[in-house]
């Protein structure tokens, strides 16, 4: 459906550098990254707000890199919802239709219509400054709907809204979606893109790193950014020193990782999940245990996060009955285990690549 | 705390001396010419009709200025080009130019033989001694006002709704006139206030441009040196009560709170 091909565009010191992608009718896909990546720069580019240097971008088969913004169909919902504070919410949403010069009943019509889809036909009548977030971003949704855009792009769209009201905006967002709406999603929030996307790419420092659906990307994580991405903490640069058919490596701490993914030759980057870490006050007969020192406690809504000081830091992370029974204290001295199989290794060549980790 | 409070009344005295300083001289002129004498410049046919002329002739060059003031301003908030500092030099060239500097060179654009001058005479327009001159005279020297005020209102619109107006399938005109225009609108009007303002109680640029038809400024001249300051007193009074009047009434226009603000403050509270 959208085919982004090599498109390319300078800013100054930053460049959105080569940016291919494809999206497909129906899909939910999510560009994560930091703020400052580029992911809004993209997308006023796919919505023609800023032309690009280099490259194309395809909908549906037609080249609309150089159409203008009013003729591309393609909606976009800014991350502060950019609302018309002198118009009320009906005349917010009335806007694209008006300016469409459609008939006043039939305006009437689809605002009622959209207004009722968003929960907010009670705030025809109000100022936008008289909205909360949640009730603001509804309406800047709206507003872009009843567009009826091919493709509709959100910028931060959870980023301005309170804790409690995410959840029904990303209900509401899953239901926009299920019923067909493609949307291009993007975030800084890896949560939201695990609860959000049918597809994910990581965009940094205007490259997209990795791409494909969640799952795969944030089980197997091509380097160090994308692996914090999802919320590993665990890493270390081993090197490589293969026996018995298991490979073995050691850190620059000299602390001693088996595993059994084998992609590495002399040295390389590994990863361990907290959660595939244990931790215990008696070393475990498995091949990876590590002693060291608890550093610091944290807790976390699902139990504790341990950090042990074994030369390297390793992260547990431990339940909160598990520490209600052990009383682990800091400064004591623990074991942490994991499975050999626990350990991924990671493309230390494109890990090197990555600036400002 | 001594301190502070030394300084607070230091500060009162300095700040009341220049409101004095101001209040003072025209204060004297009210308390020196009797309600008589004011009344009677009042219904002074001539003065009558140089206020009239003074305040019509400033109204509507503002009004006409405005049409190419305003997307001036808007070019000077949005549009990043090269010489902008220059350009915005040039805008404000007028506010230090001493005025019958500003009035002679103005003769030599619009007299016969000036570039406007000439095409305006093949209109059958005489620019000198004329409204029209004045109102070019009066537009020189206060164009910038307007054109400045109406700049910082539209670089206060957040860009981002002009670009959302973009998305949803406004052109860039449907964009300025429903949007941008609206949000910077009491900007635009403070510009506007201050313009005509500034238009209606020029002298130098103008007495050197058109003596006549007489403006309230150059009429009170001609008044005090043909008949001296009694004379001249209460032709300027009834001016300033006039200029005042319609100042303070668009002023209080221009700055009366917009329904968005009003609750804006209420939702704050």
């Amino acid at each position: 459906m959208l085919q982004i091909e090599s498109l390319s565009r300078e800013f100054g010191s930053f460049r959105l550098d080569n940016i291919c992608l494809e999206i497909n009718r129906g899909d939910y896909y999510v560009l994560l990254g930091r703020s400052g990546a580029g992911k809004s720069l993209l997308l006023e580019m796919l919505c023609g707000l800023i032309k690009p240097d280099s490259g194309r971008i395809l909908l549906n088969g037609n080249d609309i890199t150089h159409l203008r913004v009013q003729e591309r169909n393609i909606g976009l919902v800014f991350q502060d919802y950019a609302l018309f504070p002198h118009l009320t919410v009906n005349d917010n949403i009335a806007f694209p239709l008006r300016v469409a010069k459609m008939q006043k009943e039939e305006i009437a019509e689809k605002v009622m219509s959209v207004a009722g889809a968003m929960s907010i036909s009670h705030l025809l009548e109000r100022l936008p400054v008289l909205l909360s977030g949640g009730e603001k971003q509804r309406v800047a949704l709206a507003r872009t709907l009843v567009t009826s855009p091919e493709i509709l792009l959100l910028d931060e769209p959870l980023a301005s809204v309170d804790a409690s009201l995410k959840d029904n905006i990303k209900r509401l967002l899953r239901r926009l979606n299920r019923n067909g709406q493609t949307i291009v999603h993007v975030t800084h929030d890896f949560d939201e893109a695990i609860s959000l996307a049918s597809r994910v790419g990581v965009i940094h420092n205007g490259h997209i790193i990795q791409e494909g659906k969640p799952e795969e990307v944030f089980t197997h994580p091509v380097n160090r950014f994308v692996a914090r991405y999802a919320g590993i903490k665990n890493f270390f640069r081993i090197v490589i020193d293969e026996e018995k058919g298991m490979s073995h490596g050691i850190t620059e701490f000299g602390n001693i990782i088996h595993f059994e993914d084998q992609k590495h030759q002399g040295r390389g980057l590994v990863i361990v999940r907290s959660n595939d870490c244990e931790l215990t006050r008696i070393r475990k007969p498995v091949p990876n245990s590590i002693m060291g020192v608890i550093d610091d406690i944290v807790p976390m809504a699902s139990g504790y996060e341990v950090a042990v000081n074994a030369g390297d830091f390793i992260f547990a992370e431990i339940s909160g009955r598990e520490m209600e029974i052990s009383g682990y204290v800091i400064g004591e001295e623990v074991w942490v285990s994991f499975r050999s199989d626990a350990v991924q290794s990671l493309n230390d060549k494109e890990d090197n690549n990555i600036n400002n980790r | 705390m001594q301190h502070h409070s030394l300084f607070n009344w230091i500060s009162a005295i300095l700040a009341s001396l220049v409101l004095l300083f101001i209040i003072a001289p025209l204060a004297g002129m009210f308390i020196s010419s009797s309600p008589a004498e004011i009344a009677s410049a009042a219904m002074d046919d001539e003065i009558q009709h140089s206020i009239w002329i003074t305040l019509a002739i400033s109204f509507c060059g503002t009004l006409i200025f405005a049409l190419g003031a305003v997307p001036l301003a808007w070019i000077m908030a949005r549009r990043p080009f090269k010489g902008k500092k220059i350009v915005q030099g040039i805008i404000d060239l007028p506010v230090v130019l001493p005025h019958t500097a500003a009035g002679i060179a103005l003769l030599g654009f619009v007299s016969r033989d000036g570039l406007l001058g000439s095409v305006a005479q093949r209109a059958g327009i005489l620019l000198v001694n004329n409204a029209a001159g004045i109102a070019i005279a009066m537009a020189f020297v206060s164009v910038p006002f307007l054109i400045n005020a109406a700049r910082e209102g539209f670089a206060a619109v957040p860009e981002r709704i002009e670009k959302a107006a973009l998305t949803l399938g406004a052109s860039p005109s449907r964009t300025f006139f429903t949007v941008s225009l609206p949000l910077a609108w009491r900007s635009v009007v403070s510009g506007l206030v201050m313009m005509f303002a500034r238009g209606m109680s020029e002298f130098g640029a103008i007495v050197i441009i058109a003596y006549h038809p007489m403006t309230a400024p150059v009429m009170i001249y001609e008044r005090f040196n043909s008949f001296g300051i009694t004379y001249a007193r209460p032709a300027s009074i009834v001016f300033i009560l006039v200029a005042l009047v319609f100042f303070i009434s668009f002023r209080y226009l221009a700055s009366e709170r917009s329904p968005i603000n009003k609750t804006e403050d209420n939702a704050a509270d």
